[in-house]
């Protein structure tokens, strides 16, 4: 990724000297026709073209914002509830990421989004032990993280 | 004897998008100053013949999977197209129209649909030039 990236800046670059406007906009011009040169030619590079691992970042962002909203919302309905009668409990939660960027993102992920929150990881770094404010639907909370945010982060690292 | 390109395959490498995009500037030169469609599609065909020489020929068909007589096709409809498009606004056949449209970041373009015929000139000289190339250096 970084390569190509580096190489498309390469290109605006050169697009200033053929072009001897040395101006923001005859960069950026340059930086689109490398780009569209980067990727007809994208089965070239070893890994995936840039631009996809970029629009896979914004993807995750879009979810992390989603469920930030949503699960404080959640929050509102159990503080403002009469009757405390949620059950908070600690499950553990088999993750399949295997970089350490990786469980770190997942597990701020995880804790920023209120409701659960990752307390500790184990030593083969293969399970995250989180604490949730309501155990009863443990499974159903586990799949939830599975499908939204692993999800999305695999397609972030993905090469 | 059998030797490893390693020197032409890695200088390929960067080579080929330096090339690629002077024809992209050549192309876009065409109308003030010296270039144009035909001088920036050999140039285009220049750049993957290097990367003809510099790999295999089924290397470069995985890498870009064109048919180039689709792109003939395909060129000579965008000629055609600029020129039968003047006949719906009432002028003569081949008439081109200009105008300065401002676009967010790139600013004040000068558009003329005489850029859009010499993509066609482009797109024509790239497919002609690679499926003469390809055929004479094709093994069937």
């Amino acid at each position: 990724m970084a390569k190509q990236v580096l190489l498309n800046v390469f290109l605006g670059f050169m697009w200033m000297f053929l072009t001897t406007t040395y101006e923001p906009v005859a960069f950026v011009k340059g930086y689109i026709f490398g780009l569209l040169i980067i990727f007809v030619f994208r089965k070239f590079f070893d890994s995936r073209f840039y631009l996809y691992r970029v629009f896979s970042f914004i993807k995750l962002a879009l979810i992390f914002i989603k469920e930030l909203i949503m699960a404080n919302i959640a929050v509102v309905k159990v503080v403002l509830k009469p009757k405390m009668d949620m059950t908070p409990g600690i499950f553990a939660y088999p993750t399949s990421l295997e970089k350490d960027w990786e469980i770190t993102t997942l597990a701020n992920l995880i804790t920023l989004t209120p409701g659960t929150m990752v307390i500790d990881i184990s030593e083969d770094k293969k399970i995250l032990f989180v604490h949730a404010i309501d155990i009863k639907d443990a499974k159903a909370e586990i799949d939830g993280i599975k499908e939204s945010f692993e999800k999305a982060i695999m397609e972030v690292s993905r090469t | 004897m059998k030797t490893s390109d390693l020197i032409l395959q890695t200088a390929t490498k960067l080579i080929l998008f330096l090339i690629v995009l002077f024809s992209v500037y050549i192309f876009f030169a065409g109308h003030y100053t010296p270039g144009g469609g035909f001088v920036g599609g050999l140039l285009t065909s220049g750049a993957i013949l290097l990367l003809l020489l510099a790999f295999d020929m089924k290397t470069v068909q995985t890498i870009l999977p064109f048919n180039y007589l689709y792109m003939v096709a395909l060129g000579l409809l965008f000629a055609i197209g600029t020129g039968a498009g003047a006949l719906l606004f009432n002028t003569p056949f081949l008439t081109h129209a200009f105008g300065d449209i401002h676009v967010p970041v790139l600013g004040e373009l000068h558009l003329h649909t005489a850029t859009l015929f010499d993509l066609g000139v482009y797109l024509v000289v790239v497919g002609v030039t690679m499926s003469i190339i390809q055929t004479i250096g094709g093994d069937e």
